[in-house]
């Protein structure tokens, strides 16, 4: 039980630097890096359950797989908005993306 | 302690360490390395936990996409190598409060939730890969091919995104 | 037993450099290697202006471990492995992209602008072989019905992949090439960027990493040889010697065969790999996968 605890604690742990990562920071590449974190703390939580819970239950395998996938899809559409605005406005900073505000 | 408990909070150290160099640290390349050392550490902590095939994938993966966040890092920002010593960062106690109390929350619930009674015996490694090969195309046959789908689509729509039109 | 094989991996990696030295010269000098290597422990050892200095000393060391690692996983002999893992050939994978992770911090460490573009080149190049590595890797386990390393040589004792999966090897091959940065792929050290991410380097940074290149090539030539050549399989000598020739060989033909083409440039070395490589390895997956069901059914 110790040992399930312990993982669960650095996957809350790394949320909750990721979750601060993504508010603080102001650049698109550096709130990604923060998503990227939680994302990383909800797979670790994903396979601390499969392992010491139900280990015979392949779903969550299949879970952290999705995840995975997820974290790749977000990266590469995330990285072409990115480019797309650098190439328009010549700064990725979400401060200056003000264009929508009222 | 079990060797695979003080592997776990090894692991977990380093993850966690890295985890906060990675706004720390004003040299954006470094930032970018900092959380691939996160990344492989949570992959070492998979296979700590006998999950050698996701421990792996986690592990080849995420050089890869570290590596390629890292050149865009260098693209886009304008102090790549810190040397500038920029702040870049608002509403910081907001996201310091925000962030706490988000990883006190999950804190919290992991140690006053009732877990039930903690399995002991794992398949091993073979075993583990065989069934799960069984599992992605077997039952979650239609989560495998939607993934597979949802990248496709992704890859289209970032191409499509970045290519510029053709002024003709 | 762990030690014999590392200090085989080495011994291997003193051959590749025979080897190399052969092709690049023409002549056979055994002893080349071994005063090459004291000569530059001894030369002075500079380290530019500014550098990143994590990731300038972290590079070499990393390369090696990257190249060693995943040689760890290749079986010289049945039962002979450095670490017998049941998804080998995912991790020799892993591996591998850790060289890419080594040749980036080589390449922004020096605070050099040569070093630079030779790093992010080979960054381009890996979203080009990656693909090519891994599609291949996935027709021979297909074809063993497991990812460990000791089964992939054993479902080979019929016919070796080489000749079952052409369009696979051929493949894996020149992707074994892209990875190890050999000619005429080799855009991270290119003499027209003043050997680019090797070129800041000196003294005992350099001799590990040329070290670590060489345990690379060595475990690349070996990658080839037990996913496609047949490991250890063959009719009468010990099974340890097989795997050595066999290496070897590929070794040699892969230091021989590129130097005469002229260096692929970045775009292009893309449009051939998304265009025509990746298409023909999906055609390869599927190729297997259907003389499989219906062939050994």
């Amino acid at each position: 039980m110790t040992t399930l605890i312990l993982a669960l604690l650095v996957g809350a742990g790394l949320f909750g630097i990721g979750l601060y990562g993504a508010l603080s920071q102001t650049n698109l590449v550096m709130i990604m890096m923060g998503v990227e974190l939680m994302l990383g703390g909800a797979l670790l939580n994903l396979v601390a359950f499969w392992r010491f819970l139900h280990p015979d239950a392949y779903a969550g395998q299949m879970f952290v797989l999705i995840v995975m996938t997820v974290m790749a899809v977000e990266m590469a559409v995330g990285f072409g908005v990115g480019t797309a605005r650098f190439r328009a406005r010549g700064s990725v900073e979400m401060e200056e993306a003000t264009e929508l505000k009222e | 302690m079990t060797v695979q408990a003080g592997a776990l909070a090894l692991f977990g150290l380093a993850a966690l360490w890295f985890g906060m160099a990675v706004f720390r640290t004003h040299s954006m390349v470094r930032s970018a390395f900092s959380l691939l050392t996160t990344m492989a550490a949570l992959g070492g902590m998979f296979l700590a936990m006998q999950a050698e095939f996701l421990g792996v994938l986690q592990l080849m993966m995420m050089a890869t996409e570290m590596a390629i966040m890292a050149i865009f890092m260098m693209m886009y920002m304008m102090d790549p190598g810190g040397l500038g010593q920029m702040e870049m960062t608002h509403q910081k106690r907001l996201s310091l409060l925000a962030g706490i109390v988000g990883g006190l929350a999950g804190l919290a619930l992991a140690v006053a939730s009732a877990w039930g009674p903690v399995a002991s015996r794992v398949p091993n490694p073979a075993r583990q890969t065989h069934d799960l090969g069984i599992e992605l195309l077997g039952r979650s046959m239609l989560i495998f091919e939607t993934a597979g789908v949802s990248i496709l689509v992704a890859m289209i729509a970032a191409t499509t995104v970045v290519i510029s039109r053709r002024h003709e | 037993m762990n030690l014999w094989l590392l200090l085989l991996i080495l011994a291997g990696a003193y051959l590749v450099a025979v080897i190399e030295n052969w092709v690049v010269t023409g002549r056979l000098r055994l002893l080349a290697p071994l005063l090459a290597g004291i000569a530059l422990l001894g030369r002075e050892s500079l380290v530019p202006r500014l550098p990143d200095r994590l990731l300038f000393e972290t590079a070499p060391p990393l390369l090696l471990a990257a190249a060693i690692l995943s040689m760890a996983v290749l079986p010289l002999a049945p039962g002979t492995v450095l670490v017998d893992l049941a998804t080998g050939a995912l991790f020799v994978n892993a591996a591998l992209a850790y060289v890419m992770v080594a040749v980036v911090m080589a390449g922004w460490g020096p605070d050099a602008a040569y070093a630079m573009i030779g790093g992010w080149r080979f960054l381009g190049q890996l979203v080009a072989y990656s693909m090519l590595i891994v599609m291949p890797i996935t027709a021979v386990a297909m074809r063993a019905q497991s990812l460990v390393t000791t089964a992939i040589v054993s479902s080979q004792a019929p016919l070796p992949n080489a000749v079952a999966q052409p369009l696979g090897f051929l493949l894996f091959f020149l992707a074994a090439m892209a990875v190890a940065f050999l000619p005429p792929f080799d855009l991270p050290t290119a003499s027209d960027l003043a050997d680019g991410v090797f070129g800041e380097y000196t003294g005992a940074r350099l001799a590990i990493l040329r070290l670590a290149r060489l345990v690379l090539v060595l475990s690349l030539a070996t990658a080839v040889t037990v996913f496609y050549l047949g490991g250890w399989l063959g009719p009468l000598l010990p099974p340890a010697f097989w795997t050595i020739v066999k290496t070897l060989a590929v070794a040699a033909v892969m230091l021989l065969g590129g130097r005469y083409l002229p260096r692929t440039r970045s775009d292009h070395l893309l449009e051939w790999s998304w265009k025509l490589g990746i298409p023909l390895a999906l055609v390869n997956i599927f190729w297997v996968g259907i003389t499989l069901l219906v062939v050994q059914r």
